[in-house]
């Protein structure tokens, strides 16, 4: 297991794509792990106090990460521990593994996420589980877990996999969605918008568009696309 | 001297005539007008509150943007192709970040552009061809004066000839100045112009019955009126405003419209339009496009080009905390950024360049006056639809220009940098 | 000063075929040898190194206002990083590339000079600020006319001086180098949602057709002379069965000569090449429209070659682009364009798993092999057909059968039966491919000083790591598709811009623009352009490009 913890306040966001494998590393190594600082490269152990204890493939991360970003980019296995807050783009790419934030995440969680898990005990901003601009396909697979609120955006495009919001979510949610699910516990805006598939259920309220139809599955939209997905209260 | 450009609106009207003894200048609108009115300058180059000579407040501001480790270089939508594509270079060898004005008002447009395209036209395909405009959350009565007159409400065309035989039509929250000459006003209520454009979509591809009675405020039958206007019109055009780009919904909005008009093509012909703000806030996009890729909210940390507008965007990035410099180009951040980004600009050592004194004049470390374009320098520009005009040089003047002042601080940062 | 020594050139134009020769350089030309101090000269050992002149693409989308959209539409084509911000700039770009990369990548390539070719005249401001930005190669733009009012009322009252007026003036006034025409009459249909579907249908509105706009255009062309002949994007590009309509729009060259070049140039002619009825049935025309090319003596065409991979659609023909789009679903730009003309924009992409696109990749090669090499210009109608990077695969393929057989084997095989590439013996000489690249695109552009290494040409000249007296170009295809794809040396003007796929210095190339204004009285024109500026949204005085605001002016004058 490695310990990383910040030696100092951040002038400037750090982008650091660390990943478990790092885990397995000696520690004088990953001090050497190069990682953005502005424009500035730099060596992890410049910007962070680094130990291990024990070989298990995991990262803790202590202090304040929030404005650290990539976090966990393309990780496919091991498990990454955020004792606060998250920078963006955290679990962007994910193939497999786990995340648990104790925190808050920023924007660009699990982005293109294709397996593994990611769990927030505090809120998510936004753009939970999406596809970068110019990509076709969010998140295909794997889960998210937000204990507390997510922002707008949230699975975008999303093909497969699970997003679950035990708190409220914000504004267009499951936008242009071909499968997967996502379930909100509390409530939300807008969802579905030119869905093809995939479901939605929300136990509180929310805001169906004009284009869904009303079944017994629940609604089902959306008809601009001759979509077939299902938005539901569960 | 005739045919004079006007640097203050989108509109970028070409046909001013400029009286230099009197300094005014005709058959421009009150906003254009006011713009080449004689205004209070910032007298000279400044460190400090302290006068100095432009080479030295220029060393001065390399010296914090080489020693930064993520400057912001912010503006742009009020200066000349020239000197953007400066400001873009000096960003990439900086390591900067480049965002301009858009970031603020029309941005969400480009990621609908991302998502669908953009089938749109010039502003003289509207006002030879269109039949039908509509105006979506935009008012350019009040923002835009001529544009009406010159491109999309009473614009005399070759195959439209006038105003009878051009319909208007105005979708807002409220009824507007334009609305007010507008054949067809339709209200909607804030925070519904998604779904009235999926009905619309619905409507139009024979999905009606999904449709509910009321959508966002307006009927059923209303939405159908209008779905009818845009199947049945030869040439229709949507000229969007601030209205569906910054409300709720942003870049989602703009989508939904462009996908409507996308279904509209299959039958007839329309295009959508942005109605852009700021004289060149075109070009302060189209220059970083050509230069390195993207348009706004671009991060060179890495030394080459990056777009993220959740983090690269001014607003985001001062949020976050995420620069340690600022080069404030033409613009005014603090009057117009959110008070959480001014608060955290006002922590960080401000550079300005701008012909006038403003609220961020108040907060910068240097301040560096400079010539305006259409007035005292020539330069390009974009219209709002990208067509380019060349704004003039009328006066005389002995304030550098924007690309004289970023061309020399150019070759310092090459310097420094190697 | 420059003494390239020993190099094995090969200059078709001056009938040099892998000659072990000496080159000098000076002031930026080729100069003889007593011209040189060759003590002074910087030497440049090129033995056993094939020496050629800079290519020339003349068929490209590399400025203005499509290839930007373009740019901004796909963010995803921006994420391949090709050099980070040092000594040169920083360039992004899979296909779609930035400016500084697309000066770049040529050069890295050996080619030294490019065309765009289309430009609105009214967005000719743009496209050459995009030109200027781009380092390196000279470039030059070409205007488009197909689709304007304005030709439309001279060709409908039948007036070849006004016609004539109109083209030098909107030549000089754009800066632009010639005369393009984009599915002529069918841009102008596409404003009320349609299209024209053959040569001898009315365009909607005007009592003109394609056909005649196509031949007026044609003889004001031959009859001010300018450098380069009409350059045709045909009718019903994109659609099966178009390739008779191609053939019809070639013959329309029938009958007028003239002694330095082409008459007709057709352009992306892979594009125009299909035969079938429908999506489903559609074949090859390419032996056809190679029948009729080589029987003239008065036409040239470019390739338009598909490569597998990623591209963007971008043509001034927006009827075509906006059936790609409902074809395929992708997103989709526009642009109705004042009344001058349109343009449309369409990702795409080229799979050898699918038939279609198979086909298309055949059909260019089918026309790169069938048609004699004097008259075939190599291209990828960039980005349209995939990347200009790609010119290295088109030239192997066309120098190997044994290349083509192993690519046909991993194609799919609807080519076997679609096309007749599978059975085509041809493999073409280097001399030959050399002259596609090279002279041929010179000559078709009428510009004498490039694309060759005679005395007094321009010193823009590539060196490659091959020995044409050596190689076996029919087997060792990998090789030489190595080869070409990075220069030993690349140089402009008489200065080594890249060396081995690297940069070395940054130039700025020049902007070659026509003027042919004083051949004609433009003043007779003038009345009409001006009537017609009340319905355009700029004034007459404000539309145009003054030659003080290009970087590196070169202005040729036709007298
Ligand atoms: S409409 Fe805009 S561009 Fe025209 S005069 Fe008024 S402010 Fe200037
Ligand atoms: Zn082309």
């Amino acid at each position: 297991m490695l310990i990383i913890k910040p030696k100092k306040y951040f002038e400037v966001c750090v982008e650091a794509e660390i990943t478990p494998d790092l885990a397995l590393k000696k520690v004088e190594e990953v001090k050497k792990f190069k990682v953005f600082y502005g424009n500035k490269i730099v060596e992890l152990g410049e910007l962070f106090e680094i130990s291990k204890e024990g070989e298990d493939k995991k990262i803790v991360l202590g202090g304040d990460f929030s404005r650290v970003k990539w976090v966990g980019t393309r990780m496919v296995d091991g498990e990454i521990l955020v004792k606060g807050s998250i920078g963006t783009n955290c679990g962007a790419f994910m193939r497999g593994g786990r995340i648990i934030i104790e925190k808050d995440a920023d924007d660009w969680l699990g982005t293109e996420m294709a397996g593994g898990e990611i769990i927030v005990k505090g809120n998510a901003k936004n753009l939970v589980g999406c596809a970068y601009y110019g990509d076709a396909v969010g998140m295909s697979a794997g889960k998210i877990l937000i204990e507390g609120n997510a922002g707008n955006y949230v699975g975008d495009k999303m093909s497969g996999g699970e997003i679950i919001i035990k708190g409220n979510a914000g504004d267009f949610i499951g936008m242009e969605m071909r499968g997967g699910v996502i379930e909100i516990h509390g409530s939300c805006g807008f969802v579905g918008g030119d869905m093809r598939g995939g479901e939605i259920r929300i136990k509180g309220s929310f805001e169906v568009l004009p284009t869904f139809k009303k079944t017994e599955k629940g609604w089902v939209g959306d008809v601009n696309v001759k979509g077939e997905g299902v938005v539901k209260n569960f | 001297m005739e045919d004079i450009v006007c640097t203050f609106c989108g509109s970028v009207c070409d046909d001013g005539e400029f009286d230099v003894e009197k300094r005014r200048v005709k058959r421009f609108c009150r906003l254009g007008s006011s713009k080449f009115a004689e205004k209070e300058r910032i007298k000279a180059p400044m460190v400090e509150g302290k006068e100095v000579s432009y080479e030295e407040a220029i060393d001065y501001a390399v010296e914090i943007l080489v020693n930064a480790k993520h400057p912001l270089l912010y503006g742009w939508a009020s200066t000349v192709n020239e000197a953007i594509r400066l400001g873009v270079i000096l960003a990439e060898k900086l390591g900067g970040v480049y965002d301009q004005c858009a970031s603020v008002c029309h941005a969400p447009g480009v990621l609908a552009v991302i998502e669908e395209g953009l089938p749109g036209g010039t502003l003289g395909s509207i006002k030879n061809r269109a039949e039908v405009v509509i105006f979506w959350g935009a008012n350019p009565a009040e923002a835009h004066p001529r544009h009406g007159l010159r491109y999309s409400i009473t614009a005399k065309g070759l195959l439209v000839k006038d105003r009878k035989q051009r319909k208007v039509i105005v979708v807002d929250v409220r009824p507007t100045k334009t609305a007010k000459m507008a054949d067809i006003f339709v209200q909607i209520k804030p925070g519904y112009d998604y779904a009235i454009l999926s009905a619309l979509r619905a409507i139009i591809s024979g999905n009606a019955d999904v449709v509910p009675k009321e959508v966002g405020g307006v009927s059923k039958e209303k939405l159908i009126e209008l779905a009818e206007i845009m199947k049945n019109a030869k040439y229709g055009a949507v000229l969007y405003g601030l209205g569906v780009s910054q409300s709720r919904g942003r870049d989602r909005n703009v989508e939904n419209a462009i996908k409507l008009i996308q279904l509209l093509n299959r039958t007839t012909r329309w295009i959508i339009w942005p109605m852009r703000g700021h004289y060149n806030v075109v070009g302060a996009g189209e220059v970083p496009a050509w230069e390195v890729g993207y348009s706004y909210a671009i991060d060179f940390s890495r030394g080459y080009p990056r777009f993220s507008p959740a983090e690269f965007s001014a607003v985001e990035v001062l949020n976050r905390k995420d620069c340690d410099a600022a080069l404030i180009v033409a613009s005014d951040p603090v009057a117009h950024f959110p008070a959480s980004a001014v608060k955290y600009l006002k922590e960080i050592p401000v550079i300005q360049i701008d012909p006038y004194p403003n609220m961020t004049t108040l907060v910068s470390k240097v301040v560096i006056p400079s010539a305006v374009y259409g007035i005292e320098a020539e330069g390009s520009t974009y219209r709002m639809d990208g067509i380019v005009l060349r704004v003039k040089k009328i006066l005389e003047t002995n304030y550098w220009t924007d690309e004289k002042i970023l061309e020399e601080m150019l070759k310092r940062v090459e310097k420094l940098k190697g | 000063m420059l003494w390239i020594k020993n190099g094995v050139v090969v200059d078709p134009k001056n009938r040099i075929n892998a000659e072990k020769m000496d080159l000098f350089v000076k002031d930026g030309k080729i100069v003889e040898e007593s011209k040189v101090k060759k003590g002074d000269c910087k030497v440049i050992d090129a033995s056993g190194k094939l020496v050629v002149a800079g290519g020339i693409d003349m068929h490209a989308h590399i400025a203005g206002g499509k290839i930007n959209t373009g740019r901004v539409m796909r963010p995803e084509e921006m994420r391949v990083v090709r050099n980070i911000a040092g000594k040169f700039r920083a360039t992004v770009g899979r296909v779609l590339l930035t400016a500084p990369a697309i000066g770049y990548e040529y050069a890295k390539m050996g080619y030294t000079m490019s065309f765009e070719a289309a430009t609105p005249p009214i967005t000719s401001p743009h496209t050459h600020e995009e030109l200027d930005a781009i380092p390196i190669i000279d470039k030059g733009a070409l205007p488009v006319f197909g689709n304007w009012h304005l030709v439309f009322k001279c060709i409908e009252e039948k007036n070849l001086e006004k016609l004539k007026s109109l083209i030098a003036w909107t030549i000089e006034r754009s800066k632009g180098f010639g005369v393009k025409i984009v599915n002529p009459g069918g841009v102008e249909a596409w404003m009320y949602g349609g299209n024209v579907k053959g040569l001898d249908e009315q365009v909607p509105g005007f009592a003109v057709t394609p056909r005649e706009i196509i031949t007026w255009l044609m003889r004001a062309n031959e009859e001010l002379n300018l450098p380069h002949s009409i350059h045709l994007h045909c009718n019903n590009l994109g659609i099966p069965g178009n390739y008779q309509t191609t053939i019809e729009s070639i013959k329309l060259a029938n009958g007028l000569k003239n002694e330095k070049r082409q008459i007709l140039h057709v352009t992306h002619v892979q594009f125009n090449s299909y035969a079938g009825n429908s999506w489903r049935d559609v074949a090859s025309g390419a032996a056809e429209i190679a029948k009729i090319v080589n029987s003239m003596d008065n036409v040239t065409i470019d390739m338009g070659q598909a490569i597998f991979g990623h591209a963007t659609a971008m043509t001034g023909d927006a009827p075509f682009q906006f059936t790609l789009h409902k074809l395929i679903g992708a997103r989709w730009s526009n642009k109705d364009t004042e009344v001058e003309t349109g343009a449309g924009i369409v990702p795409i992409g080229y799979l050898p798993s699918n038939p279609v696109h198979t086909l298309q990749w055949a059909i260019g090669l089918e026309l790169g092999l069938l048609i004699e090499s004097d008259k075939v210009v190599l291209t990828t109608d960039y980005p349209n057909g995939g990347p200009f990077t790609e010119y290295p695969y088109v030239m192997a393929m066309l120098m190997s059968k044994k290349m083509r057989e192993g690519e046909l084997k991993r194609v799919h095989q609807y080519v076997q039966k679609a096309t007749t590439l599978p059975s085509i013996e041809t493999e073409k000489t280097l001399y030959e491919v050399i002259h596609m690249t090279r002279s041929l695109p010179a000559r078709v552009m009428g510009l004498d000083k490039k694309g060759h290494l005679g005395i007094g040409a321009d010193a823009d000249i590539a060196i490659y790591d091959l020995n044409p007296l050596t190689t076996d170009f029919s087997n060792e295809f990998d090789r030489v598709y190595k080869a070409f794809k990075v220069s030993e040396f690349t140089i402009k003007d008489g200065d080594v811009v890249a060396k081995k796929g690297e940069l070395v210095k940054e130039v700025f190339g020049k902007t070659f623009w026509v003027d042919a204004s004083k051949k004609v009285d433009v003043e007779a024109v003038i009345p009409d352009v001006k009537s017609y500026f009340d319905f355009y949204t700029v004034q007459f005085s404000n539309y145009g490009v003054d030659e003080r605001w290009l970087k590196k002016s070169k202005r040729i004058e036709v007298i």
